[in-house]
């Protein structure tokens, strides 16, 4: 079993796209050796679900403006495809840097 | 998992905006029984706050949909606009989408229908399968091709 990282993943509804983005984030880091953990919440709960601590970043697939002290990365790539590898690459330098 | 249903395809939508489309689109789920009184507002609603419209390589489309509280039976319904209807996008409300297709979403609990989801991902990424929603001229040929790749 990888390295488990709590990733919390952030839609309009709190459900629906962010499970999808978090079902991709699994397979994906799975395969990089991740072992994620995803929380899945809205953007207007993120603060409070952030609460709960030891997050290494956010996957938005609806925007949070606010800065909530963990990396953000824009998320909509995992549900076209459209720039899904840089979602990863985001995701994996986070990742990375947190481990150095 | 069926989430596709033969009463649950349109096509030729004519929508003047966002708003007309889903309450035109989301009747289908509510007179199918798959949705309460509260779902359709609920997604007009959320779609204000939180554009669900996707740019995708050969499409555009959007997938309104909003909680589970407000959903009785999981169900997709797929539409087909007669002309573009403009949308926010997902990522980027400033963004806008001029979205061909909607794929109207009644999810009861996103865990248990993970497996919908990851077939709605699928589709999206899937040039094969968009020709084919393209493609489909009836509504028997839309549900065929709904169910094929969906469910």
């Amino acid at each position: 079993m990888g390295r488990r990282v709590k990733i919390l993943c952030v839609c309009g509804s709190g459900t629906v796209s962010s499970a999808m983005a978090a079902s991709k984030l699994k397979d994906v880091l799975g395969e990089h050796g991740y072992d994620v953990d995803a929380v899945e919440c809205s953007p207007i709960s993120a603060e409070s679900a952030l609460a709960s601590g030891g997050f290494s970043l956010m996957a938005c697939v609806s925007p949070v403006y606010e800065d909530l002290g963990v990396p953000k990365v824009n998320a909509v790539g995992l549900l076209t495809g459209f720039g899904e590898d840089k979602v990863i690459e985001d995701c994996l330098a986070i990742l990375k840097a947190e481990e150095e | 998992m069926q989430s596709c249903y033969e009463d649950l395809v349109i096509l030729d939508v004519e929508a003047e905006n966002y708003e007309d489309a889903i309450r035109q689109v989301g009747a289908l789920l509510y007179n199918g029984g798959y949705v309460k009184d509260t779902y359709i507002d609920a997604v007009v609603e959320r779609e204000a706050d939180f554009p669900t419209g996707l740019i995708l390589q050969d499409i555009e489309i959007a997938m309104p949909h909003t909680a589970g509280i407000h959903v009785n039976k999981p169900a997709v319904c797929v539409a087909k606009m007669k002309h573009p209807v403009e949308f926010g996008h997902m990522g980027d409300p400033d963004t806008k989408v001029k979205a061909e297709m909607l794929f109207m979403m009644a999810i009861l609990d996103p865990d248990a229908q993970i497996e919908t989801l990851q077939n709605m991902m699928g589709v999206f990424q899937n040039s094969q399968a968009v020709a084919e929603f393209k493609a489909a001229k009836t509504e028997k040929e839309l549900f065929e091709v709904a169910h094929k790749y969906i469910g």
